[in-house]
């Protein structure tokens, strides 16, 4: 049967395993779904797709595979959905309501093939971001196209829904919230968090617990008589340590980094957490909370001595330095450098602990010379964006043996 | 023919969508667990007991919780009570089988008739718990090495498994099932929920609750969104209070039942002269 739609998924990154393409061809074989695309559409999602992170990802897919209607708005860039992502505006005001209501009417006589025309066009044309007016396509605006617009009947573009009745849900995207690549929230950090984990069990320690059921049962073959027997303890044997930067340039982060912060202290399966903080880049002096008060702070050789080196590391910030304070010896405008470069503390770091990730959450691709301090990070340390996908990767680098 | 026409069908007090229903069907057309997940509060559990009901089967119900083995699901052999008769000589010490107490999926593959097997939360659990459950769930068998013996399902149950995504599960299991994403109620559909709650509700009460509680799961600021039991649990707060629809938007009273977080009491609070 359509086997190509099995390798068109499969192309379209869409994870579908042989057996779970023929429970489908099983179930199409059955006639279950009665010949109707839309039951097809849910029967082949819940045999086809195990998570609603990918629901979106097979909306499109499906979308593309059976309408073909895609192809011509595959390329709106990416920049334009970001202005037209404008979820804030959605409140629509009193006017805006009695502007629909007018042009409602006018609306009906639109031709479906004019709009798309119109669209095609004025998006080559447009080059800034739009907000009202009744031309560009843009957020609430009054133009055939656009986003959370008064205009009845047009293209949407992304976003969110005002009205429900563009003729063509460019990308309704329903699921797009639960895709992995979204930032995180608290739930999903400690989802994360609990891949840290590693059993003493599975490592060569003594046999220092008394297995009570072995015991038992030993016993009773034993015809009564005491017959002991001893089990490895099995306890998380992971200890964190958790470095935040909490210079001005993170405040905007603010909110995910506390989500972060309460994650790991919810998270009660380390055998120790540490937090610490740093202004912009780690120096002599690590502070004890995030207002960085110079005197409440312990020693970062300290924490050498005292942390050993399987303490697994997740330094989280966005490595946006100006090139003196990675590279001068005083280039620490907020305390002491105590003689090292930041470069080189970080260079210790690195030296002291086996593993070390750093979880940016502005990181951007490429190298750009403006970010060159994060560059320079980048090269040093394991770093990630902190997304679901960006923190997994990074639960994945901690766990790993060796190197 | 539909697939829907001859299985499970909504019932007085359980409204599942179209999409739902088909899942259900699906799943047990293919004799493949169905897993369910969803938000808090959008009728996870409810479901295996709708099911149970409109088909007339009994349900049994395994209910995970973050102790909880695969093993445990399975059998249990009594090593303590073995002990203890084994100190005074009772007898029947010397036959296993004694002690061997079968777990809840032991219970529904032993049964006479066709059963409904809830596994409830199964995120609940240790990372590997799902895992080891793969073969149980794939042949509906078993294999109890003390005694030596084999439990096979004598009919196929019904799998239902639930979970609230706190955990991933993993891949194997996963091909393994039919999964059903329990999106959260539109409006439409909150209304008949609610209404199968009630004997009576009050339509302008409901309306303007219904206003509002749209709008707290619309504000940005309100971390923990209210779920539907929220709802329910407010409107009956409202019902026996006797407070007159006129005053909901403006007073808000009984929030507390809605919003349970200080912030977010806050952040309603703060974008209230919205809801009207």
């Amino acid at each position: 049967m359509f086997t190509d739609y099995f390798y068109f998924c499969r192309e379209k990154g869409l994870d579908v395993s042989l057996s779970e393409w023929l429970s489908l061809i099983d179930v199409l074989d059955r006639g279950l779904a009665h010949s109707s695309l839309t039951e097809f559409y849910y029967i082949s999602r819940m045999i086809l797709v195990k998570t609603e992170h990918d629901f979106d990802k097979y909306d499109m897919i499906f979308e593309e595979y059976f309408k073909g209607i895609k192809g011509d708005f595959d390329d709106i860039s990416e920049t334009m959905k970001k202005w037209l992502d404008n979820p804030e505006l959605s409140q629509m005001s009193k006017e805006q309501e009695f502007a629909r209501k007018q042009i409602e009417g006018e609306a009906n006589h639109l031709d479906k093939e004019d709009v798309l025309e119109k669209f095609r066009k004025t998006k080559q044309e447009q080059d800034s971001e739009h907000r009202g007016g009744t031309k560009w396509i843009g957020t609430t605006g009054n133009s055939s196209y656009g986003n959370i617009g008064g205009h009845m009947g047009g293209v949407r573009v992304g976003g969110y829904t005002g009205y429900q009745s563009a003729f063509q849900v460019i990308g309704e995207r329903k699921f797009r919230d639960f895709r992995n690549d979204r930032v995180l929230d608290n739930r999903q950090f400690q989802v994360a968090l609990k891949k840290l984990r590693q059993f003493s069990s599975r490592l060569d320690v003594p046999k220092s617990e008394l297995d009570i059921d072995g015991t038992i049962n030993k016993t009773c073959n034993n015809g009564g008589y005491l017959s002991i027997e001893m089990q490895r303890p099995r306890k998380n044997t992971v200890k964190l340590l958790l470095l935040m930067d909490s210079g001005g340039t993170m405040i905007p982060y603010s909110s995910l980094l506390n989500e972060l912060f309460q994650s790991v202290n919810k998270s009660n399966h380390f055998k120790d957490v540490k937090t610490y903080y740093f202004h912009n880049c780690i120096y002599s002096h690590l502070y004890n909370t995030p207002e960085c008060e110079n005197g409440d702070w312990i020693e970062t050789e300290w924490m050498f001595k005292n942390l050993d080196s399987n303490y697994k590391v997740i330094i989280v910030g966005d490595a946006a330095m100006a090139p003196e304070e990675l590279y001068s010896t005083t280039g620490n405008y907020r305390g002491p450098n105590d003689g090292l470069s930041g470069l080189e503390w970080l260079n210790l770091m690195k030296k002291h602990f086996k593993k070390i990730i750093w979880l940016n959450p502005k990181m951007a691709p490429g190298n750009a010379p403006w970010r060159e301090a994060e560059t320079v990070c980048k090269n040093l340390f394991f770093m990630r964006k902190l997304t679901v996908d960006g923190l997994k990767e990074g639960m994945k680098y901690l766990m790993q043996s060796g190197n | 023919m539909s697939i829907n026409e001859n299985g499970f069908k909504s019932t007085d007090t359980y409204i599942a969508s179209e999409e739902l229903m088909s899942a259900v069907n699906v799943a047990r057309a293919l004799e493949k667990p169905l897993l369910i997940k969803g938000e808090p509060g959008t009728g996870k559990t409810m479901l295996a007991r709708a099911v149970a009901a409109s088909m007339g089967m009994k349900l049994i119900t395994w209910n995970i919780k973050s102790t909880t083995k695969a093993q445990d699901g399975l059998y249990m052999y009594d090593t303590i009570q073995r002990l203890y008769d084994g100190q005074f000589g009772e007898e029947g010490v010397d036959d296993i089988a004694h002690y061997i107490k079968l777990g809840k999926l032991g219970e529904a593959f032993t049964s006479d008739e066709q059963v409904v097997l809830l596994i409830d939360e199964i995120d609940k659990a240790d990372l590997e718990f799902p895992n080891d459950l793969l073969w149980e769930l794939d042949q509906m068998e078993f294999y109890i090495y003390e005694t030596k013996e084999t439990i096979k399902a004598k009919i196929r149950p019904i799998v239902i498994i639930t979970s609230n995504a706190e955990k991933e599960l993993p891949d194997a299991f996963l091909r393994r099932c039919i999964f059903h994403y329990i999106e959260f109620p539109d409006r439409e559909l909150m209304e008949e929920i609610v209404k199968t709650h009630f004997d009576h509700v009050d339509d302008n009460l409901l309306q303007n609750a219904m206003d509002v509680f749209y709008e707290i799961r619309g504000l940005r600021e309100v971390k923990k969104k209210p779920s539907t039991s929220e709802l329910i649990d407010w409107i009956n707060a409202l019902q026996l209070g006797g407070i007159p629809y006129t005053k909901l938007k403006e007073e808000l009273p009984f929030l507390g039942t809605v919003v349970k977080k200080d912030e977010d009491l806050d952040a309603v609070k703060k974008n209230k002269n919205q809801f009207t």
